[in-house]
């Protein structure tokens, strides 16, 4: 694991994941390759910080999952934003600019 | 959080247990095989592709343990998890379990039992209504403690109404009544003034209290009965009120009974009207006040009150400016009285009880956690986290030390009754042999409480020390008899070296108590209590408020149980010679009048009263029957009165009046012997003895009044032999009394010594049960090591160690952390037992003969419990050691 990487902040990778699901439906991998992608390759999410979030959500009521298969027809468990989940990117989509917003300016300020 | 969607998700995590976790399962291989095909899409090899998915996801089981670890209802599933495995674990190694709780049991029930005698004696609160208003007025009489007080001041107390409601006055002991009509029977009376039951919020089974009128001079023989004479003698007798009975051949009218649940204080029987004169001017000190605080004052603020207004009570009574300014204190700190620190004392001691058995469980737990290594290794390569382990086994350790609590409680809250029993304590507030100790939510809070404590205490450090565990060499290890690691190893012995230490410690507490109980018994009261009956009279009515009737009635008294076979002497007074309660202060006749008086104890007897408990007369002479009413007055001080008041002259034939130079001028006519006139535990104090038949009539009628009369009887043999011929003389010669309270002074003086006694006994159970606890610490210590080093033995043998070598080996490991314990030991001793000093008595608290015996004592039991394993080792055959593995 290079030094470089970043730790996810608590609550980061929820939102992470949200966002990744914003367009459609993913497997586990899918959401994990997507990150990796929408980060620039900052944060890469292992499994073992993944599986537990994506139930979390679910369990939360913000994922619904179904079985399918994968692109080569391997099966897999597809996850998509519910209704609330939407609503829940959506506030914390503002939430998260708002404070980084504040936090640049105040990093800023000397 | 949606909480629909969360209910939901806990009962299909609950009840579809299996399908969610081949869910579970099925996802995360998914994962894998999903990278596995990436890999080999970019062109790696099949077996390559799957081994570096495998390693980047991390484990599959890891996954999903993770996954677990976050599942909604978690928590509640986990704790039952737990639980369960926990007792599975415990039920599996009886042994392991059952000496666990039994040492756990020891300990708290230790502690449970004291806990709930601290409660009832310290920490319940009074039982009145007003407790936290109500206040007694302590005085001093010449550096004597004293709270008697005199009928002036009692209404001079009354007229500080800005700081009392009421102020009530109650006899403390009493005198005792004659109930008579059918068998006669001494019960126990005291006079009280009307407010009494108000103030002490007293509530009523049938009638009322005494009116104010029923308590003035010649308000008519009125009489309140306790709920429990009611029962007994009159058989709970309905419409008992307006009848009468006859106390002392007088009748008395029946206005009221008390209800059952009364808690009376001083204990009585029934109760009287004092019927004090308005205008008296008796400066007799003869009863105890309680005072009823104003709403909002606070006793600060009524001291302020009082000493601001002493001196106008001086003023109005010349003379009695020795009683000096009046006080008040909490009702409560005085009936606690120093039952506070004794008890405090033996709780300190079960915490380290206590704390004995807890490094013990933890030693327990410690092997257990060293056998069980490779199953928290396979835990965590399961996927269990450092978390998940210790909150496994503290989950099992709660469970121990709450088995333990629940088996203690029993124990404990048996054992305090059945010690009791056996050994009165004589503390306040326990009631009969400590019926009045009872279950509340404090005991169970408190037993609660230490359970669950004892439990993560000891349960913690063997946690940590198991989850510590280094996942790759535990599971190359080819079993579980590879030796103790250093660490382990370490955090053993230091409990070990902790327990014998505490145990000393107990030890030497205990042993200094005994060296008290001890010194306190070879003392010698100074006077001989062996062969002598005592008993109690009540001097009832008209003819004993003189001083020619009471004189008449000892005459007649005597001389019959004089002439009776087996009786050797009798005598009679109105103290026994120990716990003497009257003080007062006497004026030197041909020296300035000193303001309160010189101090002293006052004792009157009737001749024959020394000789009897063998009370040696150094100088001058004994009372004789010529020192009659009208005879000049004659007095004998003790030696401690001698030497402090005329340390370079001759007491005799010097004279002596009262304080306030009432009655006559004595003559001092012997010197006797000190004997422990304030308790065996205390130096003799300043005493004067003078004879009944010349007190003045107001002294022997407040005498009558306050307390009963004590005849002493001396007799060839077992004194009880001759109980019932002596009562019977004695109600021959009073005209129909009875006696009450018959023990022999033996049991008198045992009942003096029963705090000693019974701290002696509960520190020296104490310390052998912390004795035992270490023994045993020490014996699983060496043997679990003696165990796991029986290849090395072989190992030692094979290359030439004889048996006795290796025995010294074993006995030299386990005796150097037994002495490392007796240092700290010796040291912590001399810090703490200066905390003692109070209850020590005839011996020092660095008493060095305690301080060495105790040590050799724990060290023989050290080496006792160290040899057993050593001879075990020493026979360990090289071979089979050395095949064994």
């Amino acid at each position: 694991m290079s030094s470089k990487q970043t730790n996810l902040l608590q609550g980061t990778l929820d939102l992470l994941v949200l966002k990744s699901l914003g367009p459609g439906e993913l497997h586990g991998l899918g959401i994990s390759r997507r990150i990796e992608q929408i980060t620039k390759g900052t944060f890469i999410v292992k499994p073992g910080s993944l599986f537990p979030a994506l139930h979390r959500l679910e369990e939360a009521g913000w994922l619904s999952s179904y079985w399918g298969d994968s692109e080569n027809n391997r099966r897999a468990k597809f996850y998509r934003l519910t209704r609330s989940g939407k609503g829940r990117l959506e506030e914390e989509t503002e939430q998260w600019t708002r404070v980084a917003l504040a936090m640049t300016n105040a990093l800023k300020a000397t | 959080m949606k909480l629909w969607a969360r209910i939901r998700s806990v009962l299909r995590n609950l009840f579809f247990k299996q399908q969610v976790e081949k869910q579970l399962d099925d996802e995360v291989r998914a994962y894998v095989d999903l990278v596995t095909d990436e890999r080999m899409t970019a062109g790696m090899p099949a077996s390559e592709a799957r081994r570096t998915a495998q390693l980047e996801s991390g484990g599959v089981e890891q996954v999903k343990q993770a996954v677990r670890d976050h599942r909604a209802g978690v928590r509640l599933e986990l704790f039952w998890q737990d639980v369960r495995f926990a007792l599975r674990q415990l039920w599996q190694n009886p042994g392991f379990t059952l000496s666990a709780i039994a040492a756990l049991a020891l300990g708290i029930g230790a502690n449970t039992a004291i806990f709930s005698v601290v409660n009832t004696v310290l920490l319940k609160p009074l039982t009145y209504p007003n407790a936290d208003r109500m206040v007694d007025f302590p005085a001093q009489v010449s550096g004597l403690a004293n709270s008697l007080h005199s009928i002036p001041e009692f209404h001079f107390f009354e007229r500080q109404t800005s700081v009392f409601k009421e102020v009530v006055a109650y006899d403390n002991a009493g005198p005792g009544f004659n109930l008579t009509g059918g068998r006669p029977v001494q019960v126990h009376g005291i006079h009280v003034t009307q407010g009494y039951f108000r103030v002490y919020g007293a509530p009523f089974a049938l009638g009322r209290g005494f009116t104010p009128l029923e308590d003035s001079p010649h308000g008519g023989n009125v009489v309140v009965l306790s709920y429990a004479l009611w029962q007994s003698r009159f058989g709970g007798d309905p419409s008992i009120v307006g009848k009468s009975i006859s106390l002392g051949n007088e009748p008395y009218t029946i206005v009221g009974v008390i209800g059952k649940n009364f808690v009376a204080e001083p204990q009585a029987d029934l109760w009287l009207p004092f019927q004090f004169e308005p205008a008296s001017t008796d400066q007799n000190l003869f009863f105890e006040v309680t005072g009823l605080l104003q709403p909002g004052v606070t006793v600060a603020q009524a001291n302020a009150a009082l000493v601001a207004a002493s001196p106008e009570y001086h003023r109005e009574f010349p003379n009695t400016d020795w009683r000096g300014l009046f006080s008040v204190g909490p009702l409560r700190d005085s009936i606690i009285g120093d039952a506070r620190n004794s008890l405090l004392m033996m709780l300190g001691a079960v915490g380290l009880v206590l704390l004995i058995s807890c490094a013990n469980v933890a030693n327990l737990l410690l092997v257990r956690a060293t056998i069980r290594k490779r199953e928290f290794a396979i835990r965590s390569a399961l996927g269990a986290g450092r978390a998940r382990i210790v909150r496994q086994l503290l989950t099992e350790s709660v469970l121990l030390s709450l088995a333990g609590g629940i088996l203690g409680m029993a124990l404990g809250f048996v054992g305090v009754r059945a010690l009791l029993a056996v050994s009165p304590a004589g503390l306040p507030r326990i009631g009969e042999d400590g019926s009045a100790i009872g279950l509340d939510w404090r005991v169970l809070g408190f037993t609660l409480a230490v359970s669950l404590l004892t439990g993560i205490l000891f349960g913690l450090f063997p946690a940590f020390t198991a989850s510590h565990t280094d996942l790759n060499s535990t599971l190359k290890e080819s079993s579980n008899r590879s030796g103790t690691g250093f660490r382990e190893g370490k955090a053993r012995s230091l409990l070990v070296v902790s327990e014998i230490s505490l145990a000393l410690v107990l030890l030497i507490c205990a042993a200094l108590l005994i060296r008290t109980f001890i010194a306190l018994h070879e003392v010698g009261p100074g006077f001989d209590p062996h062969n002598v009956l005592t008993m109690e009279m009540s001097l009832n009515g008209p003819r004993y408020q003189n001083t020619a009737g009471v004189a008449q009635l000892l005459r007649d008294g005597r001389n019959r149980l004089n002439t009776l076979p087996g009786v050797e002497l009798a005598a009679a007074g109105f103290w026994l010679p120990i716990d003497v309660e009257d003080g007062t202060g006497f004026q030197i006749v041909g020296r300035p009048v000193k303001k309160e008086g010189y101090g002293s104890q006052y004792m009157s007897v009737t001749p024959g009263y020394l000789s009897l408990f063998k009370i040696p007369v150094l100088r001058g002479r004994d009372f004789t029957e010529n020192d009659k009413t009208g005879a000049p007055n004659a007095v004998l001080i003790n030696e401690a009165l001698a030497t402090k008041y005329w340390p370079n002259e001759d007491p005799i034939g010097q004279q002596i009046r009262d304080a306030n130079e009432v009655g006559g001028v004595e003559t001092i006519v012997g010197i006797f012997a000190d004997f422990h006139n304030s308790g065996l535990g205390r130096p003799a104090d300043p005493s004067i003895m003078v004879p009944i038949p010349q007190v003045t009539d107001s002294y022997n009628a407040a005498y009558a009044n306050i307390q009963p009369l004590f005849w002493v009887v001396r007799t060839h043999g077992d004194p009880r032999r001759y109980v019932a011929a002596i009562t019977e003389q004695l109600r021959i010669a009073s005209a129909g009394f009875p006696v009450g309270h018959i023990r022999t002074m033996d049991e008198v003086m045992g009942r003096s010594t029963a705090r000693q006694s019974f701290n002696m006994l509960l520190l020296t159970i104490f310390g052998a049960v912390a004795l035992l606890l270490a023994a045993i610490g020490i014996y699983g210590l060496m043997a679990y090591s003696v165990a796991q080093r029986t290849q090395e033995m072989g190992i030692r043998m094979a290359l030439g160690a004889d048996r006795a070598t290796i025995r010294k080996l074993v006995v030299w490991q386990g005796m150097r952390l037994a002495l490392v314990g007796v240092v700290v030991g010796i040291a912590a001793s001399f810090g703490l037992t200066r905390l003692l000093s109070t209850f020590l008595f005839g011996v020092k608290p660095w008493d060095p003969v305690v301080f060495v015996s105790a040590p050799i004592i724990l060290t023989a039991i050290a080496l006792l419990a160290v040899g057993l394993p050593a001879a075990r080792a020493s026979k360990v055959d090289p071979m089979k050691a050395l095949r064994a593995e």
